[in-house]
């Protein structure tokens, strides 16, 4: 029979089947963005791309960018990305920055209230664990063994030798981290498999050996200080990190090792590094052209390194209330982040709360008004010369400008930049006559002049000018003079001014005065005071001529490291959720030094200096204070004015001497310079002032004037989802 | 694969070989008539037909009837309600029948895997829902068509937009983090359940006028022939097949056709402050703040009105069912077109299906033929919009003609830009959002059922399915949508993505049935195997929109990916009798999955069950008033694959896209991530134990069951930290964790009153569930407080509930509020649990839970004559709902925003907790949201004989979602998340619908 026969077929095919199918099972990935462990290392390119995953690490959240395949779970991929989680740790803690959002416990930070299930401190711990398990997976794939059964040979050997130290330097820089924030954590190397294993705890103080021989060993293995690529890590920024283990060596182990942080730090300045002479250039989103000073950076790109994290936080988070987005580079504010008042007077021991800072940056001017021309003696009789002209704001027929005549100066006015259309006037009676006689002006001086073509009435007043104010030596009862500068065009004065409030006049009256109503650089007359915050010599210069009437007060000599938002802000924080309360910081930016944006309006291309040659300075002096025997004296206060001078654009009355030249200073002046970079709570912790109450900030401990908090806040917690999967945690003491 | 399709060819082959015979005919005429068995009434309309003809008629008024057969022939006498009878004709000229109804149903035919069993001699817990128990009125998620109608199963819309999903939760849902959905076997296939593009929800592509029966199998005695895949229940959908019998018999085939209109109208929008109060508020919290009153407007906008609609929908379907020759055939076209009330969401569906089912080879040979082609179009509306409508400013105006952001008013910087923090123009989002997406799928199987010649005991059975999916879709918004803009590199967004998928399976199974009657006992034993391939490939481009000329081209994401996995099985099961009274069934599976490593790939799904009709002991007898009680008890092992990735278990790098790569020299470099994994990775196993009793009273005019279960689920796959450092990421898919449900469940049905012209039905099922996590760590850490869940509006990252041991899941976990004497809350104030004098992370408690403690389901049925009214409505008790819009809404902060800055909307109930800065955390917003919901309510009236002939018509008229009664204040008490922020509306809708047969 046909039919047993084809169903003997069928049930044989069918036993075939299903033993051969059992195979099916066996399956790899399909996704060729997707590879095995195996298929990777075929590859010669793979390695420089894992190294460039483990930089990477720490300006990215994911694999997709700006968020998406997120690298660690359980967070908000911004929150979690590596830069910002540490800054959290490192700046919310302290005096130099509140924020006032409402995600989950981040209030906590500031108020010195967290506990070991806060989900930011978990996610950053994750985050360095996730950096410490990327460096030991590229480590264990780069033995000379598995070089070696792979065939890998050559230059790209030699490459694979080198970016392997790096990847040693970076889980270094990790496990610093971990060491500086936990204190006592679990410890995973390149020796454990990757699986679900409990990895032991090592204490604070064995952690501290480990990383100081890791830096050690890598030393020799790493590129010459400043020899690398842009963005690797050389052996400066292994010395930087052996420099910051030993300043704080007394924290992590209780042994103080200052002559070794010496040696480290006089190692980079040998290297032949130098500031970059623009304070403001190191935050700027062509930062990476200051190579001279950032010996290790963290890198982004508005197109290609696009992250929540990172610098996009650290540009938007601090924009906010009156704050114009694209001063700074971006398109909008996340409104968060600001300063606290104890921040604030590091700069400005006097500061008192929502004044105005000066300097006041010159405005553009608003738009370009109808004209008419003033030809004449004093500019060889040429209608076509558009210095002198006058201007109608309002476009309605009346025409207003300042001009300098010599004595005897004769003069007419056209309607354009030519003779069709002149008036003089025939009578010397105020009203203009077409074609008529030149106007004459017999004295020199700076003449307020004012047509009106509707009636063809004219007038011209000299006009002289001075500073009134109470912020000024004559308080609002006598003009301190300026003087006009014909090359120009500007009235300037050079005073010394007190915190207060001050206007231009004219000719020692009120009929002809100026202020800044809304404080936009633009003079109107009769407009408001112009207030002055802050004790100081300034040069103040104003300039006239054709509207609109602006002027710039710049103050002599100042740190130009302040870089405070105060319009709008106040200085005392009563609702840390109320965006303005507290000065604005506008450190970080995403323009350029020539004042082009980035290339993205939302991702910055900004780069985050990590590690850079005025923090070395600062160190270097700190180390020597304490008492490190191998540097001196002499050449700390070398370093330290460097800094100062380069704070004070060049200028050297920002210099210290040496009687000022005490740890006191150098933790105010490291707050000055390194603000909103990552230092300011290792430094407390390390000047004993974190939680203690030698030093207070508002809502230190949650009260509005700041109080003392428990020592145990010095460590955070090692969180508590990581005590729970690991039994061989012990949770670090007082939580 | 491709061997597969040559056995197909080889199938098909055989089929038209065979040819059916044709039979020497005598005719004579029988005559008789109808009652029904339970009460003795005549019994119009019932079909009677000679098997495997077209010849039949039906009953008269009385119920007498009159037919012409051949000597030898069989007659089938069918009415809907009634178990179908069958005649041999001899010699008997006059066959009076009585019909009995068909709920006593222990006859009826249950479809179970890989098989069926008569519902007497089931031994599982073992539910079906068919046709005319189906709700009616405006269905497009099958779904529907059996919510609340069984105990233990909830059927949860998931929101009012066409084409929506339910989440559907068979007992509690025995899983964590991976997928507590059922299993979907269509027509003996079981289909992948990760969703496919472009639609709301993959099972809206079937048509349910297609469907004829649910079964859903709940135990583990019924399910664990499922293995792998059957933890959280399975449910079995049986579509439409062409038929010879019980089809109007006169004539060769009988059309069908059902069309339905529908108006979808909103029950109940939020109430936020409209323009007047708003500025009312602003002006009195802000007042002095010139800088924010600035920003107020004059208008008066209901920006919920503005994007939302009433609307209209429709569906048409015509089926044909018959027989060519001796080939029984169902053929059906749908098409169904619906508009979404959010304004431009759109669905328009056409489906095709078509059964074949012979019998060939003298009815050895059974062959099942489906296939169904579903084509739908969709436009999606940007439900982004509706949060955006609680929250914009409501003194702004929709449209500001001159700004050149398409004419719709938005929040402007100085600098003429938008201001990008601020709430989006509601309509703009929808109007300035084109994304549309068309999706093809084709589901289909062939069944071979094969009665050996030489054995007949011995049946082979072939099953071959293919579930294939093509989606296309673009998403369209222009530069100079705010939402989109980019001032430096051109804005907008076109994107394009297609997604393929192929779902292959093959089935075989041989069973064996025997009667041994020595030993009082029959047994059937069947074993088999499977082989399933899931795989889905997909790409994805996003570009800037092309139209903004002058700028970069900006390929901000490409994608394309593909991936498989594969399930091959070998099962087995043996059901034994003993005494007709005593019924065991055992089950064995083996599951291989290509998911897990070779070494943790297999898996042992076995059960053992034993049923015991009691109503056929001897001494029962002389118990009339029962008239069914069985014990059921079943015990099994489940097993649980589903956690979305395909290969947790290998170790894998993965590039990064253009967007996350890092510069290091001159280079931007693409990157290489190592991915977290977890070689020892496997199944999670549920272990349950089902006690049951069905009963029945009067025969049968009261019947039901009882079910008592208690399943355990142990190494649950669960995404948890692992110990940091030890792996690639610090959340991995791996096995740790135990979990507990326990329930009951109660089902009871009647027929209170019963004549020729009125009956009436009704039932009623309750279902009490509680589920509790024993272990969620690998060793035991009393300090451990859980894992946070519950993601809100509102901040970043904040969440509302937490997996705690010891705890029911997704445990609410917030603050205690502290009130005033007046009942009010006072703003951060709560109280200190752990009395150690601050308010802190440890002061969280553990507070009620979003899954009730009961649900209850109500249907009945009144038919009186012509006239038919059905009713069904469900309630929930003990669900709490976190009202997270007020919690992120109803304070005074929201109204201006610095970073923009802005204004926003709030809450119209903001001065009743009178909060200034929201506080997330406190229990005050974790309510009550027990309900009663009448789901549907059906008028009908059906014209027989209409124009003299046999045609059919009924008319009906339904509401669906017709009211709910809760105190829960919120949009919709029904919240599956237990997080209530800004729902797509679900729709009251207005069906009227008619059905025509002829």
């Amino acid at each position: 029979m046909n039919k047993f026969r084809n169903i003997f077929l069928i049930l044989t095919g069918l036993a075939f089947i299903v033993a051969s199918c059992t195979k099916d099972l066996d399956t790899v990935p399909l996704d060729k963005d997707e590879l095995t462990s195996a298929q990777v290392y075929e590859k010669p390119e793979a390695y420089k791309q894992i190294l460039a995953k483990l930089y990477a690490g720490l300006a990215v959240s994911g694999q997709q960018g700006p968020a998406g395949m997120a690298d660690i779970s359980g967070i908000d991929e911004g929150f979690g990305q590596y830069l910002r989680g540490y800054w959290y740790h490192q700046e919310l803690t302290t005096d130099e920055a509140v924020i006032g959002w409402n995600d989950q416990t981040i209030k906590d930070f500031h108020w010195q209230t967290w506990g070991p299930g806060d989900v930011f401190i978990s996610a950053f711990y994750y985050r360095i664990f996730y950096q410490v398990a990327l460096c030991n997976e590229f480590i264990r794939e780069t033995t000379p063994e598995k070089l070696d059964s792979r065939n890998v040979e050559g230059q790209l050997r030699t490459d694979i030798e080198t970016y392997r130290a790096e990847a040693r330097f970076l889980r270094a820089l990790s496990y610093y981290h971990a060491l500086d924030l936990f204190g006592n954590v679990p410890f995973v190397t390149e020796e454990d498999e990757v699986g679900s294993f409990f990895p032991p705890q090592k204490s604070r103080a064995d952690l501290f050996s480990y990383i100081e021989g890791e830096l050690m060993a890598i030393e020799p293995l790493l590129v010459a200080a400043r020899q690398n690529e842009y963005g690797r890590a050389d052996k400066a920024a292994a010395w930087t990190l052996l420099a910051k283990l030993y300043l704080n060596a007394k924290v992590y182990t209780g042994v103080e090792k200052l002559n070794e942080c010496v040696t480290y730090c006089q190692n980079i300045i040998n290297a032949g590094y130098s500031l970059e002479p623009n304070y403001e250039h190191l935050f700027l989103a062509d930062n990476h052209l200051a190579t001279n000073e950032v010996i290790f950076s963290i890198n982004f790109d508005g197109r290609r390194t696009q992250t929540y994290g990172g610098t996009t936080f650290l540009v938007h988070a601090p924009i906010g209330e009156n704050m114009v987005p694209l001063d700074y580079g971006v398109s909008d504010g996340w409104g968060g982040v600001r300063t606290t008042k104890a921040f604030v007077y590091k700069f400005y021991p006097d500061a008192t709360s929502s004044l105005r800072l000066n300097p006041i940056p010159p405005k553009k001017l608003k738009s370009t008004y109808p004209l008419i021309y003033v030809p004449g003696s004093h500019q060889g009789w040429d209608p076509a010369n558009t210095a002198t002209v006058l201007a109608s704001v309002l476009s309605d027929g009346n025409y207003e400008g300042y001009l300098w005549f010599p004595a005897n100066t004769e003069f007419k006015f056209t309607t354009g930049p030519n003779w069709d259309e002149n008036y003089g006037d025939t009578g010397a009676d105020g009203i203009l006559d077409p074609g008529g006689d030149n106007i004459i002006a017999a004295e020199e001086g700076y003449y307020k002049i004012n047509v009106n073509l509707n009636d063809l009435t004219f007038t011209f007043a000299k006009t002289h000018w001075g500073v009134i104010g109470s912020a000024t030596a004559g308080g609002w009862d006598s003009d301190q003079d300026m003087t006009y500068d014909a090359a120009t065009g500007m009235w300037t004065a050079s005073l010394e001014l007190s915190a207060g409030e001050m206007k231009f006049r004219a000719n020692d009256g009120w009929d002809i005065n100026l202020g800044d109503t809304g404080f936009d650089g633009i003079l109107e007359y009769n407009g408001d005071n112009i207030a002055i915050a802050q004790a100081g010599t300034y040069s103040i210069s104003m300039k006239l001529g054709v509207p609109d009437y602006t002027y710039v007060i710049e103050r002599g000599s100042y740190d130009h490291r302040a870089m405070f938002f105060t319009d709008g802000q106040q200085l005392e924080i009563v609702e840390i959720g109320d965006f303005t309360n507290g000065w604005a910081i506008t450190k970080w930016k995403n323009i350029t030094r020539t004042g082009e944006n980035g290339s993205d309006l939302t991702f910055p291309d900004t780069d985050f200096p990590m590690f850079r040659l005025a923090d070395i300075y600062l160190m270097y002096a700190e180390a020597v204070l304490r008492g490190a025997t191998n540097g001196s004296t002499g050449d700390a206060l070398t370093y330290v004015n460097l800094i100062r001078t380069r704070a004070f654009a060049g200028e050297s009355n920002g210099n210290i001497t040496g009687g000022q030249l005490t740890l006191d200073f150098i933790l105010d002046e490291r707050a000055r310079e390194l603000y909103w970079e990552g230092h300011r709570r290792t430094d407390l912790i390390r000047f004993g002032q974190f939680s203690n109450g030698t030093y207070v900030w508002p809502w230190k401990g949650k009260v509005p004037d700041g109080t003392q908090t428990s020592s145990h806040l010095d460590l955070f917690p090692l969180p508590s989802s990581d005590v729970g999967a690991n039994p061989n945690l012990q949770q670090n003491s007082g939580y | 694969m491709m061997k597969h399709a040559n056995m197909l060819k080889v199938l098909f082959l055989l089929l038209t070989w065979t040819t059916a015979t044709a039979l020497f005919a005598q005719d004579m005429t029988v005559k008789g008539k109808v009652t029904d068995a339970s009460d003795g009434n005549s019994l119009p309309g019932v079909t009677i037909a000679v098997k495997n003809t077209t010849t039949g008629t039906i009953s008269d008024v009385d119920g007498n009837y009159t037919i012409t057969v051949t000597k030898g022939a069989t007659l089938v006498f069918s009415f809907i309600g009634y178990n179908p009878q069958e005649f041999v004709i001899q010699n008997q000229q006059t066959l009076n029948v009585s019909l009995s109804p068909s709920i006593t149903s222990l006859n009826q035919v249950l479809i179970i895997g890989y098989g069926q069993v008569k519902k007497g001699d089931a031994t599982g817990s073992v539910t079906a829902v068919s046709t005319k128990d189906f709700n009616r009125g405006s269905i497009t998620n099958p779904m529907e068509l059996m919510s609340g109608k069984t105990a233990g199963v909830q059927i949860i819309s998931n929101s009012g937009a066409p084409g929506s999903g339910a989440t559907i939760r068979i007992r509690g849902g025995s899983s964590l983090y991976a997928s507590n959905d059922p299993l979907y076997v269509i027509d003996g296939v079981p289909v992948a359940n990760d969703g496919i593009a472009g639609t709301r929800n993959a099972l809206s592509t079937i048509n349910p006028n297609d469907i004829e029966t649910f079964t859903i199998l709940k135990d583990a005695s019924a399910t664990a022939i499922y293995g792998s895949r059957a933890s959280n229940g399975v449910i079995l959908i049986t579509t439409k097949k062409g038929s010879t019998e019980g089809t109007g018999t006169t004539r060769p085939f009988v059309l069908d056709y059902t069309a339905n209109f529908s108006a979808y109208t909103i029950p109940k929008t939020r109430e936020v402050l409209d323009g007047d109060a708003f500025r009312a508020m602003v002006s009195d919290k802000f007042s002095g703040r010139e800088n924010v009153l600035a920003l107020l407007g004059d208008g008066n906008t209901d920006w919920q009105k503005e994007i939302l609609r009433s609307t209209m929908g429709m569906d048409h379907n015509i089926s044909a069912t018959g027989s060519f020759k001796n080939l029984p055939y169902r053929a059906s076209v749908g098409y169904a077109s619906y508009d979404g009330i959010l304004k431009t969401d759109n669905l328009q569906r056409t489906s095709v299906g078509l059964n074949l089912n012979p019998s060939l080879l003298d009815d050895h040979l059974k062959v099942n033929l489906n296939g169904k082609g579903m084509f739908s179009k969709q436009r999606f509306g940007n439900e982004g919009s509706i949060g955006a409508a609680l929250q914009m400013d409501p003194t702004k105006p929709v449209y500001d003609e001159n700004n050149a952001y398409g004419g719709y008013w938005a929040w402007l910087q100085n600098s003429g830009d938008p201001v990008g923090q601020a709430t989006t123009n509601p309509l703009a989002m929808i109007e300035l959002r084109d994304d549309q997406a068309d999706v093809t799928r084709f589901l289909g199987n062939a069944q071979f059922d094969y009665k050996m010649h030489f054995l007949p005991e011995l049946r082979a059975n072939l099953n071959l399915g293919l579930d294939y999916s093509k989606s296309e879709g673009n998403v369209v918004v222009p530069p100079y949508a705010t939402f989109s803009y980019d001032k430096l590199n051109g804005g907008g967004e076109l994107s394009t993505w297609d997604q393929k998928k192929r779902n292959e399976l093959l089935d075989f199974t041989l069973t064996y049935a025997r009667n041994l009657p020595s030993l009082s006992s029959k047994f059937d034993i069947m074993g088999g195997y499977s082989w399933q391939h899931f795989r889905r490939e997909g790409s994805n481009l996003r570009t800037n929109d092309t139209l903004s000329a002058g700028f970069v081209n900006l390929i901000s994401d490409t994608s394309d990916n593909a991936t498989e996995y594969y399930l091959v099985s070998f099962f087995t099961r043996l059901n034994y009798t003993i005494f007709d009274r005593y019924l065991f069934t055992f089950t064995l599976r083996n599951d291989g999955s290509s998911r897990f490593s070779p070494d943790h790939r297999w898996g042992l799904f076995p059960s053992a069950a034993f049923a015991w009709r009691i109503m056929d002991e001897p001494w029962m007898k002389n118990v009339k008033t029962l008239s069914q009680l069985k014990l059921r008890l079943g015990w099994g092992l489940t097993g649980q694959q589903d956690i979305g990735g395909d290969y947790p278990h290998l170790a894998r790098y993965t590039y990064s896209n253009q967007t996350a790569s890092y510069l290091l020299g001159s280079n931007y470099f693409i990157t290489l991530r190592p991915e977290g994994y977890d070689k020892m990775i496997k199944w999670e196993e549920t272990t349950t134990l089902n006690l049951g009793i069905d009963f029945g009273f009067a025969n049968d005019r009261i019947y039901g069951s009882i079910d008592v279960y208690k399943r355990n689920t142990k190494d649950l796959l669960n995404y948890v930290p692992v110990p940091a450092g030890s792996n690639l990421s610090n959340y991995i898919w791996t096995n740790v964790g135990d979990l507990e449900n326990q329930g009951i469940e109660f089902t009871i049905n009647g027929r209170p009153y019963v004549d020729k012209d009125f009956s009436w039905d009704i039932g009623f099922n309750a279902t009490f569930n509680k589920n509790k996590i024993t272990r969620l760590t690998m060793y035991d850490d009393p300090n451990y407080i859980g894992i946070l869940t519950g993601g809100i509006s509102g901040g970043v990252g904040n969440t509302i509930q937490i997996h705690s041991v010891g705890q029911p899941t997704n445990s609410f976990f917030v603050y205690e509020q502290v009130y005033d004497p007046d009942g009010k809350p006072i703003e951060g104030l709560y109280v200190d649990r752990n009395k150690d004098g601050k308010i802190t992370d440890d002061d969280r408690y553990h507070y009620k839970k979003p899954a009730a403690d009961v649900y209850l389901g109500i249907n009945s049925r009144l038919n009186y004559k012509n006239w038919d009214f059905i009713f069904s409505g469900r309630a929930n008790l003990g669900n709490y709902v976190y009202d997270n819009f007020s919690s992120n809404n109803a304070t005074y902060e929201r109204l201006y925003r610095p970073e923009g800055p802005y204004l926003a909307n709030v809450a119209a109930n903001v001065d009743e907790a009178g909060f200034t800065v929201p506080q997330y955390l406190s229990d005050y917003y974790i309510k009550d949201a027990s309900f009663f919901k009448l789901d549907n309510v059906t008028l009908g009236y059906t014209f027989n004989k209409m124009f003299n002939s046999d045609a059919r018509l009924r008319l009906t008229a339904t509401v669906n979602n017709v009211f709910t009664i809760t105190q829960y204040k919120g949009l919709d008490p029904e919240i599956f998340s237990g997080i209530d922020y800004s729902m797509y509306p679900r729709t009251r809708v207005f069906v009227l619908g008619l059905n025509l047969q002829f």
